[in-house]
Parts: C-alpha cells; sequence; structure tokens
C-alpha cells in the first residue's frame, strides 16, 4: 500500500488516499474457500489481497450507485494496482477504487466505469441510470419508494 | 487455524448478548473486550506471503466462524459509510435498492451500528446485485449465520432469515426520499 496522487478526496470520515498493490480474489474465495473459476463473473464481491496478507474489500467505483465488482472481475487472479480511498470506519473498513491497472504497468489508471457500460451494453444510455434500471423500477414499483406497499410521502406543502 | 473465530472467543467480543436454544450467539454490540489479534498479525502475514508466492492465496486462509444472530437493518455499505445522505429506513428504501443492485455491498446493520457485510444468504453466493437482496432493502430482519471478521470487516453468512418485519424504522417524514427527495 502506498501513498496516492491521482485519488480524489470525497472528504468521508476515516478516508485516506492510497493506491493498494495485491492480487484481486472474491471474498467468498479468501475466507472460506468457496471458490468460483472466474471470481464470479462480477456476481461476487471482490478484494484486493496485499502482500501483508491484508484483505481489502472493494466497495465502491467511480459510478453513482455502483461498485467496482465489474472493473475487477477482468483481473480475476492477477495482481493489480488500486488507486483510490480507503474508507476506515469503525464499523466497516472499505476501499473506494477509483483507477485500476495490471501491476507494474506504467499506463495511467483505468476510471473504475465499467458499471456503465455494461449497463448500457444490457439497456440503453441514460442520465441515470439508476432510475432507468429496469430492475430497480420493477423494485421500486411494487414495495413503493418507501418500501411499503401502499405508503407515499405526503406531498410537500 | 490462525485467526479462528471461536465462540468462546466471540463470548467476550459483544457488549451484551447470549446464546439461544440452538446454540447462535446474539450479537448486540461492537467488541471493545476481545481478545486482542495482534501478536498472531506478523505470523499471519509471512504464511500470507508464502502463500501468495506458491499462489495458494485464497483458499488456504479459508477459517470457520462463529454461529451468531444478527439483528438489525438491511442497508448499503457504502451511503452508510459515507455519510453522503440520511441512509436509515423508509427514507432510504429506494436509494438502498439502487445501490444494491448497482453492486455495492449489502449490510446488515445493528442496533449499535456494527455492519455485518453479507456474502451469502442461503444457497446463493450471489453478492453483487442481486434482487433478491435488492428487494430486502431497509427491512428490520434477525438472520442465524456464520461470521467471520478480517481486516475491519464483519463477513456474514447468512444460513437462514429466521425473521423479516419489512420496513419498519418510519424516516421519511423527516428525511423525504433520499437521496434527492423524490
Amino acid at each position: 500500500m502506498g501513498f496516492a496522487q491521482a485519488a480524489e478526496p470525497w472528504g468521508i470520515p476515516h478516508e485516506k488516499p492510497v493506491v493498494l498493490k495485491g492480487r484481486v480474489i472474491e471474498a467468498l474465495c479468501h475466507l472460506k474457500g468457496v471458490c468460483a473459476p472466474d471470481c464470479g463473473a462480477g456476481k461476487r464481491q471482490l478484494g484486493i489481497l496485499e502482500a501483508d496478507g491484508r484483505f481489502r474489500l472493494v466497495g465502491k467505483g467511480q459510478v453513482d450507485f455502483a461498485g467496482a465488482a465489474p472493473d475487477l472481475a477482468g483481473f480475476c487472479g492477477r495482481e493489480v494496482e488500486a488507486d483510490g480511498l480507503l474508507i476506515e470506519n469503525p464499523a466497516i473498513t472499505l476501499f473506494f477504487a477509483q483507477g485500476v491497472r495490471e501491476a507494474g504497468s506504467t499506463a495511467p489508471f483505468t476510471p473504475t466505469e465499467r458499471f456503465k457500460t455494461q449497463w448500457e451494453a444490457r439497456n440503453s444510455a441514460a442520465p441515470e441510470w439508476w432510475r432507468a434500471d429496469p430492475e430497480s423500477n420493477a423494485i421500486i414499483a411494487e414495495t413503493g419508494p418507501l418500501g411499503i406497499k401502499g405508503l407515499l410521502p405526503q406531498p410537500k406543502p | 487455524m490462525l485467526e479462528a473465530i471461536t465462540p468462546a472467543k466471540q463470548a467476550g467480543a459483544c457488549k451484551t448478548g447470549g446464546v439461544d436454544d440452538d446454540g447462535h450467539r446474539f450479537m448486540t454490540g461492537l467488541s471493545k473486550t476481545r481478545p486482542s489479534l495482534a501478536p498472531w498479525r506478523p505470523l499471519r502475514a509471512t504464511i500470507a506471503a508464502v502463500l501468495l508466492a506458491i499462489g495458494l492465496a485464497g483458499p488456504a486462509l479459508a477459517q470457520d466462524g462463529a454461529r451468531v444472530t444478527v439483528t438489525g437493518e438491511i442497508a448499503d455499505s457504502w451511503c452508510t459509510v459515507s455519510g453522503l445522505m440520511f441512509a436509515k429506513g423508509s427514507a432510504h428504501h429506494q436509494c438502498a435498492v439502487w445501490c444494491a443492485l448497482g453492486g455495492i455491498p449489502v449490510a446488515i446493520r445493528d442496533a449499535q451500528g456494527a455492519l455485518y457485510l453479507v456474502l451469502r444468504i442461503g444457497d446463493d453466493s450471489d453478492s453483487v446485485a442481486n434482487p433478491r437482496i435488492a428487494r430486502l432493502m431497509a427491512h428490520e430482519v434477525s438472520v442465524d449465520g456464520e461470521l467471520l471478521e478480517r481486516d475491519g470487516v464483519k463477513y456474514l453468512l447468512v444460513d437462514k432469515i429466521a425473521d423479516d418485519k419489512g420496513v419498519i424504522n418510519l424516516t421519511h417524514d423527516e428525511h423525504g426520499i433520499q437521496p434527492f427527495g423524490n
């Protein structure tokens, strides 16, 4: 782990800009030995295993409301460098990856935006993927925006 | 096993708690009295480095966790730690659904604010953008499962959702609909 030059501070409590260096693995595989051959093809939470044995869960990418599994899945089992913010909240430690590249590469970090690319390939371009997402809209149509069927917020005066 | 979390160790980890008839321990607070694992860290790091070198880093460090019952609200971890919005209850249901389907790790937040990150429910190991989990966002639940702690994260492998009260934390009157009020 080293200090980053590029990570954008977000002003999040306990954040620290760092470049993580290590191997991409899935959390369930690392913890329990239950391993999918391709890290779960983006369907399992992933992290970076550093040389000193610390496992850093990567919980967020650059796309609003989205994680970084699509950005890391292609590196499954390989060494990477990830630029971002390590958030050591007492409740949980998460890494917000802002860019990733193959270990040892001198190329710029690739922004962690693959979620948007993949989402648009499945759907179509939208200014706010979350409001256009069919799955989200189906759930919210069923439960209501407050999560309680039939309950709607009071109109603003 | 270097960092196996035994029920005996965990028993000292909670401010309050207990053991039910099935042997599940109730988790009700963050550890402040847990025996330190610091003495193990140098050895663990050395072994990890060797395992990395021979390509066995993943499964080789597998551990058995503690059997626990966790009660709390299903929340998205990012909104909770970022503090960028009010991430609790009915006000946050919609936003939490978006985050869950966007692949943000989903956790159970207990009454003390501890986060238990859900990696599995039953036989379903899809922990990224899983619609089944997204439907539970902001619900108050009790789950039975296995707890494993590693490097600042409490990972939870849920065996069973013992109780699901739905959304009971009504926060929308005060906080509207997060994140943008619509």
